[in-house]
Formats: structure tokens, sequence, C-alpha cells
């Protein structure tokens, strides 16, 4: 028998985006364990929202995370919405899911890219990084922002689709129809990319559903689960959207690597589609329910109950709740549970019989958000000789040696 | 025990009347706490519903195995709050997830968790995808599962101090000299 070797892939590791540590057990090449650690991000954002009231916490909570920001704020005010009976007109359903897709747009197109990244198809990389920025531009040109786009508010959203903007969406979906299938060849057409993905870090349907695992990893995986479909909200009530599953379009899911790939290219096109008919049927009428920020929290403070918001991020279910109560004008408690929380759980399962070399790509393959994953508070334990540093005392520290050279 | 998977892709749900009229016979009148209809849309009609549920502590595994009559319950998230002289858990689940359009609905299972005794039964061998929820209402909030293989942190670092219960709000919390750097 071969001698096992215990190896981390992290904290920082050159094919992770963000910090989270795998610990693999290797024999040769062969995974046959792994045991993964998160911890390496946590920022305390559900502790801080307890100080803050249900407008400040919009904002807290798009910065959960840099790519799924919006979904985190729609998830929120849903949960928010929920608690306290609030209405939201309909042109701003329809404006809200208008940029939920905009950002599963360029989620998914950034994942891809990263996807060949990951295994040396830098080409590919480029070429998807390429056509990620027209999305991106439209995004600016509604919000002014290209990463934390402040759109959305309770009861509604704070920017309209104004006829330029609403060119600019036409024209990038004529300009996706027309490019983005180079991007779809180019990788599927390639062995080498399909070799380095197929059945690779595989997950079977009844364990994405014992797992939990959710979005595109559980669809890759034969799972036809979408919120956007089994409990559709917003404008989704209107549009008939169907999950997306490798069965439906190649006759088997295979729940590797390469399906979620192709669920993610999928689901590129069914975007397109729903922005589409989105920009056809834009209804008229208020953008916000109440413009009045005082009086939209006098209502909040009334408010006391528990709320529920559910929504199909780009990465699978983002779920928020949330705790008003009556007389509070902060928010009381908050739970999030980004994607990635459910996805992670699987790791260890996709990781068996693959070789070491594709842990990258395997970690990769759920399309991780660590910092979605991870919220929490840092404190001082200085107790057994170590402690966490704080941002402040670091920037002292590193004052202090530079006013000790000057005095040398 | 294990749940069985046969009820994942099922062609049809079921109406959440007659799921709420098994947890009634089983539970009592007291166990629904609120159906709440969710409408969208330009028609503005109702979409899906959540259900809000509520079980002692005895009879919450039951309360488990009676959704999962229905579906394999599929596992959102664990909410918590210090509540006082209980720590109230909230789980949040999702029944027919796969059914076709419109058919799920939300279903959470709130259980009060006395101070006195803060031991709940684990859904780690029904349901292996709790294990991370498990774990970190473990520390944050001190909450121990009966059967939960894995206890170690999980999003805290490693030295942390595990008295300290960081979303408690008694002594076991963090003193307000403890919290920097929130802004």
């Amino acid at each position: 028998m071969e001698k096992k070797y215990t190896i981390p892939i992290g904290p920082v590791h050159v094919g992770l985006k963000e910090p989270i540590t795998a610990w693999l057990d290797l024999e040769g090449e062969k995974i046959v364990g792994a045991t993964v650690r998160p911890g390496a991000i946590h920022r305390g954002i559900e502790f801080m929202a307890r100080d803050r009231n249900p407008i400040q916490v919009i904002y807290l909570s798009e910065r959960i995370c840099g790519i799924c920001s919006f979904a985190h704020v729609i998830a929120f005010l849903r949960a928010v919405e929920d608690a306290s009976d609030y209405p939201v007109p309909i042109r701003a359903q329809y404006i809200r899911a208008l940029v939920l897709e905009l950002e599963r747009l360029h989620s998914h197109i950034l994942w891809a890219g990263v996807a060949c990244y990951s295994i040396g198809f830098d080409s590919a990389f480029h070429l998807g990084m390429v056509l990620r920025e027209k999305v991106m531009d439209v995004l600016e040109a509604l919000s002014g922002n290209r990463v934390n786009y402040g759109v959305a508010t309770v009861g509604g959203v704070r920017w309209d689709i104004t006829p330029e903007v609403g060119k600019a969406v036409r024209e990038m979906v004529k300009f996706y129809r027309a490019e983005f299938g180079v991007f779809y060849d180019v990788v599927t057409a390639d062995h080498i990319a399909k070799a380095r993905m197929r059945n690779v870090g595989v997950l079977t349907a009844e364990e994405a559903v014992r797992y939990n695992a959710v979005g595109p990893t559980a669809r890759a995986s034969g799972i036809r689960c979408d919120i956007r479909e089994m409990s559709p909200y917003e404008a989704y009530a209107d549009f008939n959207v169907k999950a997306i599953v490798p069965q439906d379009y190649y006759g088997k899911a295979y729940g590797d690597v390469f399906d979620r790939f192709l669920v993610r290219v999928l689901e590129v096109q069914q975007s397109l589609n729903i922005v589409e008919r989105i920009m056809e049927g834009l209804p008229e009428g208020d953008i916000v329910h109440e413009k009045n920020l005082n009086k939209v929290l006098a209502t909040l403070k009334k408010a006391e109950g528990t709320g529920l918001g559910i929504i199909e991020a780009p990465r699978g279910d983002d779920t928020h709740v949330v705790h008003l109560k009556a007389g509070d004008e902060n928010v009381n408690w908050w739970k999030v549970r980004a994607p990635t929380y459910a996805n992670a759980v699987s790791w260890p399962l996709m990781f068996r019989n693959n070789e070491l070399a594709d842990a990258p790509l395997i970690i990769n393959s759920i399309d991780p958000c660590i910092s979605c994953m991870e919220r929490m508070l840092v404190t001082d334990t200085a107790s057994g000789g170590r402690k966490v540093v704080t941002r402040a005392e670091l920037l002292e520290m590193s004052r202090e040696k530079t006013r000790r050279l000057m005095q040398k | 025990m294990t749940f069985p998977v046969n009820g994942i892709n099922r062609e049809e749900g079921r109406e959440p009347e007659e799921v709420l009229a098994r947890i009634r016979e089983v539970f009592g009148e007291s166990a629904v706490a609120r159906v709440r209809p969710h409408a969208d849309g330009l028609k503005k009609e109702v979409q899906y519903y959540d259900l809000w549920l509520s079980v002692q502590k005895e009879r919450f595994l039951e309360m488990v195995d009676t959704l999962a009559e229905f579906d394999f319950p599929m596992f959102h998230v664990m909410s918590g709050n210090d509540d006082g002289d209980v720590v109230t858990l909230n789980y949040h689940f999702g029944i027919f997830q796969c059914a076709g359009r419109g058919k799920r609905f939300g279903a959470t299972i709130s259980v009060p968790v006395p101070k006195s005794d803060l031991v709940i039964p684990s859904l780690f061998s029904r349901i292996p995808g709790v294990e991370y929820s498990e774990r970190e209402m473990r520390e944050m909030l001190g909450i121990e599962f009966d059967g939960l293989p894995n206890k170690a942190l999980i999003f805290l670092p490693e030295d942390w101090d595990e008295a300290v219960k960081p979303w408690r709000r008694d002594e076991t919390g963090p003193k307000p000299e403890n919290v920097r750097e929130l802004s």
C-alpha cells in the first residue's frame, strides 16, 4: 500500500479565488478523503446588522458578495417585505428581475471563464472576460456602478429603466446572441477541455438531494430544482421559467464538472430570453411604493415578525431570514444562507477518487463564494498567546515601525 | 435512519392543505402558527406558500418525519435567536422542490430549546446536508446537537474562546469591549 499523505489546498492558493482550506488525504495522486475548513474570511455581517435599521442593512447585504450582490439584496428585501407585509409595485418587480438576470449573466460568464483558467485554457478565459464586459457596461448604464448597484430598496427600486438603458439592454441581448456561441463552441469542441472536466468531481443525483446541493450544482446532477420555477417570485410569476438539466439536452446527467459547465452556459441563453421578455412586457407605473425613507422606516418600526426570502441566485437558492421587533428600529436578527454554504457540504464527496491536480477545478466547479458563506464578528481572544489582529491594530503596528525607523 | 429520496423529481406535488391537515392531525391545531401565501406578477395570483410550524423539542424529530412522508425535505438553513429563557431554532425546509411549476412550498419548524438543557437531536443521519448549519448554531448559540459526528468549529477561528457564544444575548454572549471594528 502506498503511504498516505495529507496536503492542504489553501487557505491561499493560486487556483482559488478566495480563502478556504481543503485538507486532502492522498494515496499517490489519488484523493481518498477530504476535510474542508472555512472560516478565514468571516466578517460578522449578521452581527453588525443588529445595530442597523433595514435601510442600512440593504447596503450591508450588498457587500456580502462582489458577484451576486444584488441577489443578496433582493433575498434580504423579500424577507423584510414578508415580515412587514410591504407591497412592491409591478414595474419594480420587473426591474428587480431584470437586474437579477443581468447579474446571472455576468456571474455565469465569469465562472465559465475562470473554469477554463483553472485548467490552463487561457485563451478561452480571456474570451469569456471580454464577453462579460458587455453586461457590466449595461449594469453601469443602469445604476452607475459595475459591482454593487444600489438599485433596490424596501418596497421597490431606486432607478428606472430609461429609454437609453432599454436600448443598451436590447443591444446587449443582440450582441450575446451573435457572440456567445463562439465561446460555447471553443470549449465544448476542445477534447482536452472535455477530458479535464468529464467524469471529474462527480456528485450523483441522490447525493445532491441528501446533501442539499443547490442551483447549477444540483441541476448538473439532474435535479430539476430552480426557485424561479418552483416558487415564482417578483416578475418570474409571469414567465414560465424551466429548470435547465443536462438530461433534457444531452440525454444524461453525469453530475460532473463538465455538466456544471454546460448548465451554466445554457442558463446564459435562458437569461437572455428572460431579459428579452422583461423588456417586451415592462409594465408602466411607480417604481417604489413609498419614496420617503423616514415613512418607510416608521412603517417597518411597527412591524413584528419573521420573514423569509428565498430566491434563485446565480449559484443556487439564496435564503435570508429576518426578524423585526415592533418598537425596535433595527433589525432584531438576520440569517444569511448563501448558496455556497449549501454546496460546500458536498465538496468531500466530489473529491473522492479524483487526482490532486483536479482539486482546484473541483473546488471552483460549484462557483464558490467564500465571503458569501462566512459572516461573523472579529473579537479579541488573547488567551493562549495567539490572537486575532484587527485591521486598526495592524495599521498601528505598521506606523509604529515607521516611527521607530525615523528615530534611528 | 435515512429518508428515501424517491420523492425527488416527482411529476406532481400535493397541495399545502393536505400537508397542513396531516400536521394538525398529528400535532394539533397549535402546531400551525402561520400560513403565508405569496402573490406576485401582473395577475397578483398566489404563486407559493410558506408554512410556519412550531413544535416542542421532544416531538421535533417526529415532525420532520411527518414532513418526510410527503417528500424529502430540502433543507435550506437553520436560523436562531436567544429569546431569554429559551434559544429558538428555526429549521427552514422546502417541500416538493422538484415537483413542477409553483408546487414547492416553504416549511419552517420553530423549536424552543430551554437554556437549562441546550441539547436537541441532530438531523445529520436523516439529512447530511445540515452539517454546516448545526456546526454553526453550535458555535454561535451554544446548542449541542446529539448525533452530530463533527463538532469542530466551522466559521470561528481556531484560537476562539469557546465560552463566548457570539449570537447569544446573555452572559455567554460577546461583551461590548470584545466588539471592535464593526464599521
